[in-house]
């Protein structure tokens, strides 16, 4: 295959160039038409933002905290039914129910629960938002544990089983060392899915629970770019360097 | 396994996923047609013939999967040039880190970025009129809240392209397409028909689901088309949460039924899409 010498600098400045341009919006100041770039450059926007008026360090500890329960919560309880799931004689039916958050859209999926959010008295909460992004979560991880219950993992069990283990000594010292990477991927991937989520955050919410994605739409509004830009770059550094750490892991269990 | 634990597993997995399903469409459904809600005056079909006579809901029904049907199309197109041509560029050195980068960008960070980059006052403005390409921001082409979508289509594709680059890679490994290939140049077949016939067929039919998926979800798709759309023709879900949050309780109804009715094509199109035609029981 021939190799083009340019090829990788080009697609590599076009992967980067979004993630540059970021940093440039959040620590410029001011950039009047027809400036290409900002007129000023200041480390001020990143040193505010962590002040108590910005608000943006309380909003990244929320998405942090929502994140990392939604996807604690998701990975055990997926890890677990998805081996139920598995055993079904109708796992395909029920595979297909999960994909259903999805493939229906997150935000229409919240239109639709809002009511029972409300009805609950967790509209608006911070527990509401978290138990809307369970119900996104959940879902994601049974579809990525079912593959991992399959014939070998259950002859594994049974071996545990006949050599004298009880159920809780054959998960804690079989099932899950054996488990230990899919278990990662999931708790990354469902984080992420949490991370990232805006229309059943501002829905459920009501706007009262200012995860990080809410943060960067309301400066769009506001068109305060600086501060937008530098939500986003917040929003997009911690994936980028768990991506980065653990890509190895990633690919073969997001595919169907 | 005892069969009190598995039928407590799928209890529980029921619990978070048909019973919120089944409450959330039931009562869409109640309130569509005037069962309950705070205008509810009993049993009436009036908001579904609205909806479904009012040509609103069609063109945007329309528009949202054209639009994903478009930026699929040249996404595929796109990520299955640079898997031929380039894939090992893919599996070593930078690109090989570099190409997991996009995924690390949430849809509202793309949109705002898709914004600043295109839009008439945006970053390619200021350069194009620097280099002297245009006189006014005005004369730069519409590409912000424009009636073709052109920013919710490139913002979408430039995300799916990574992601498919990356799938057909690993289903280039899976099929061992190089294999097949080999095999395929042995019995007689042209560089061409290596291509055509045996690689790209593979690739395409085994990452079928997850490019049916991938377009739902581009249908679907809620914080691009609200931060670069346009108010009309606007994406499906943004109609639906624009009916929902109106003042005027009586669009209120009429968000419950885009909501249904897209749901419904959903599920048809799963079914249609998914069901592999060799196996019809795999989804």
């Amino acid at each position: 295959m021939k190799k083009h010498p340019f090829f990788g600098v080009v697609v590599a400045t076009a992967i980067l160039s979004p993630l540059m341009l970021l940093g440039i919006f959040s620590i410029g100041k001011g950039w009047p038409f027809p400036k290409i770039f900002p007129e000023n450059w200041s480390l001020q926007n990143w040193s505010d933002a962590f002040t108590a008026s910005s608000g943006l360090g309380q909003s990244l500890g929320l998405s942090l905290g929502i994140g990392a329960c939604v996807a604690f919560l998701a990975t055990i309880s997926g890890f677990f039914s998805a081996r139920s799931l598995a055993k079904s004689s109708r796992k395909n039916t029920w595979l297909m129910l999960a994909y259903l958050p999805y493939v229906l859209s997150p935000v229409m999926y919240a239109a639709c629960l809002q009511v029972s959010f409300l009805f609950l008295g967790i509209s608006g909460k911070i527990t509401g938002v978290m138990l809307g992004h369970f119900l996104l979560a959940y879902p994601f991880a049974v579809i990525l544990f079912t593959g991992f219950w399959n014939a070998r993992m259950e002859a594994m069990a049974q071996l545990a089983a006949t050599l004298g283990a009880n159920p809780v000594s054959s998960y804690l010292k079989v099932l899950f060392p054996v488990a230990k990477g899919v278990l990662f991927v999931c708790f990354f991937q469902t984080f992420l899915l949490s991370w990232f989520e805006y229309g059943l955050t501002v829905l459920i919410g009501v706007g009262k629970v200012p995860t990080l994605t809410v943060k960067v739409y309301q400066y769009v509004t506001e068109a305060n770019i600086h501060l937008a830009a530098l939500a986003g770059c917040l929003l997009v550094l911690p994936p980028t360097l768990m991506l980065w750490i653990n890509k190895r892991y990633l690919f073969t269990r997001i595919t169907l | 396994m005892k069969k009190r634990t598995l039928t407590a597993g799928l209890a529980f997995f029921l619990c978070w996923t048909a019973l919120p399903l089944i409450l959330g469409v039931g009562y869409a459904l109640l309130y569509s047609v005037g069962l309950v809600g705070l205008l509810s005056e009993g049993f009436t079909l009036v908001y579904w013939q609205r909806v479904l006579t009012h040509a609103e809901f069609w063109v945007d029904l329309g528009y949202s999967l054209s639009l994903a049907a478009g930026a699929m199309l040249l996404a595929t197109g796109i990520a299955l040039r640079l898997v031929l041509k380039h894939r090992h560029s893919f599996k070593q050195g930078l690109l090989s880190y570099l190409i997991y980068l996009p995924l690390a960008f949430p849809a509202v960070v793309a949109a705002f970025l898709t914004f600043q980059l295109l839009g008439p006052r945006g970053f390619f403005s200021r350069i194009a009129l620097s280099a002297g390409l245009i006189a006014t921001p005005e004369q730069f082409p519409a590409m912000i809240h424009d009636s073709w979508g052109t920013g919710i289509l490139l913002t979408h594709m430039a995300m799916a392209v990574p992601f498919l680059v990356l799938l057909f890679i690993h289903t280039w490994e899976n099929e061992r397409l190089d294999e097949l290939g080999q095999l395929a140049q042995t019995l007689g077949a042209a560089r061409r028909s290596r291509t055509w016939r045996v690689e790209v067929p593979v690739l395409i039919r085994s990452s079928r689901p997850t490019l049916v998926l991938y377009f739902l979800f581009v249908v679907g798709s809620y914080e691009i088309p609200l931060l670069i759309g346009r108010e009309s023709p606007q994406m499906v879900s943004v109609l639906a949460i624009r009916k929902l949050q109106q003042y005027d309780l009586t669009a209120r109804p009429e968000a419950y039924i885009v909501v249904l009715i897209y749901l419904l094509l959903v599920a048809v199109l799963l079914r249609t899409l998914l069901v592999s035609p060799t196996n019809p029981k795999q989804p």
